[in-house]
């Protein structure tokens, strides 16, 4: 099951927390070799913050993290609008009903192909479930060449928001995804999920659980 | 690890008179971000710390006399560690523990016996104070790891302050900051990322990452988070510069 963690529930995730900063450690630093920052075996960034929404997939709140991914409210800062705006042909989409969809982390050792597809259609399953609680119409995103084409075979109605920029495959390009019911079936079909993947605990269940 | 800055803190630190003042300030703040123990000091046997020592710690009384009366501070692996590294570490991860002799192994296990299980260290590192570290302990809720980035801002603030208090010696002659040196420490504080700088300042990202290591040379120090705090408590960057 995914996870959502919010500012309301997090003090309940401190362990799945911990281990999806460890993961994207491994996972960007380690092996993408992104130059980000780290400390403590950590990476966090700027963008991580109360106010950000994360989708955690594991089996229980302790057990170990298959996949995480990092939800940032546009009306607060995040990439497209601070770091990625020369992505965008026109003022990238932003506002109460626009998330920003970042950190897509698989856990490291997830095997390429059919595991990864599938994991990439679960967790856009999640932000979508996620998307349609909280009232969410579009989620943006910057994605590589290699990733792009993916999430629209997942079923993502996907519209870009500019042309491809750089070189290799540092080739970026921003994108914008809608937020629907219809979407979702499409999505869960194209996937065999059979119904939500979500669960949403409130503070004072998650302590219970 | 970005910064996260809490200017009440370094305000207070800044017109404290006693190391006393600062250390209980420290520990209300970290208590408050779900650390149960902090030990923000040099690496000398704490009930007997020599002049110029930093102590601010408010380890199990115990342990501390444990520590002390077996000469632990010879061989506690966190003061090796913190010693050979520059970046904090966290007690269970299994880069610190591996290599580690069995005597310090027991040291580490007598130390979750007293109450401290896991937890991070902050590394230290200045050419004018003793070396250095802060330790915090997790208490048994666990931790936010956004309290993991918080905590790195109080532990450097609070020990450079209090540095600055126990060091009688007339300071050494300040190194002088360029212009492009304050202005990539003052962006980093705000958040920034050597890539972001690179693009604000017109510059390489490689540059900025030449830019801040030489600003840290100057001060002798080996995080950026320590610059900074140098670059404040020298007057070579105002809060009002950084603050938003």
């Amino acid at each position: 099951m995914i996870h959502i963690v919010t500012a309301e529930n997090r003090r309940h995730f401190h362990h799945a927390l911990m281990e999806m900063h460890r993961q994207r450690k491994a996972v960007f630093i380690d092996q993408l070799g992104w130059r980000l920052e780290e400390s403590a075996g950590l990476e966090i960034d700027g963008y991580d913050s109360a106010g950000a929404v994360y989708l955690i997939e594991a089996d229980a709140p302790r057990a170990p993290i298959s996949v995480s991914a990092r939800l940032l409210p546009t009306t607060q800062p995040h990439l497209l609008g601070e770091i990625f705006p020369q992505l965008c042909s026109e003022p990238p989409p932003a506002g109460p009903a626009v998330w920003e969809a970042t950190r897509f982390c698989p856990a490291p050792g997830t095997p390429n192909g059919a595991p990864r597809r599938a994991m990439l259609g679960r967790i856009i399953a999640g932000i979508m479930e996620t998307g349609l609680l909280f009232g969410i119409e579009q989620v943006t995103f910057v994605a590589s060449a290699a990733l792009a084409p993916l999430a629209a075979r997942a079923g993502w109605t996907v519209r870009a928001l500019g042309p491809e920029q750089g070189r290799g495959r540092e080739r970026l390009r921003a994108f914008a995804a809608e937020i629907d019911s219809v979407g979702l079936r499409r999505v869960r079909a194209r996937h065999d999920l059979s119904g939500p993947l979500t669960r949403f605990m409130p503070a004072d269940l998650a302590q219970a659980a | 690890m970005q910064m996260r800055i809490n200017w009440a803190f370094a305000e207070f630190c800044d017109e404290a008179r006693s190391v006393d003042e600062i250390s209980d300030r420290f520990m209300a703040e970290v208590r408050a971000l779900g650390f149960a123990y902090a030990a923000c000091s040099s690496h000398v046997d704490p009930l007997r710390p020599p002049r110029g020592a930093v102590m601010m710690v408010n380890y199990p009384r115990l342990w501390l006399e444990r520590f002390s009366t077996r000469g632990y501070a010879a061989r506690d692996p966190v003061f090796f560690a913190a010693r050979r590294q520059a970046l904090p570490f966290q007690w269970s991860d299994w880069r610190f523990r591996a290599g580690l002799d069995d005597d310090q192994i027991d040291i580490l296990n007598e130390a979750a016996d007293a109450g401290l299980l896991d937890g991070f260290t902050v590394p230290i590192h200045a050419p004018d104070a003793l070396p250095a570290s802060c330790s915090l302990a997790i208490g048994a809720d666990g931790v936010d790891p956004l309290s993991v980035r918080d905590a790195h801002w109080y532990a450097v603030y609070a020990h450079e302050s209090a540095r600055r208090l126990v060091n009688e010696a007339a300071p050494p002659d300040r190194p002088r900051l360029g212009r492009r040196e304050r202005q990539c420490l003052e962006l980093i504080a705000r958040g920034k990322t050597d890539f972001e700088i690179g693009l604000i300042l017109g510059v390489s990202e490689h540059t900025v990452h030449n830019t801040v290591r030489k600003a840290m040379r100057k001060y002798g120090v080996a995080t950026r988070m320590q610059a900074f705090v140098r670059a404040l408590r020298d007057g070579e960057l105002r809060m009002e510069d950084v603050a938003m």
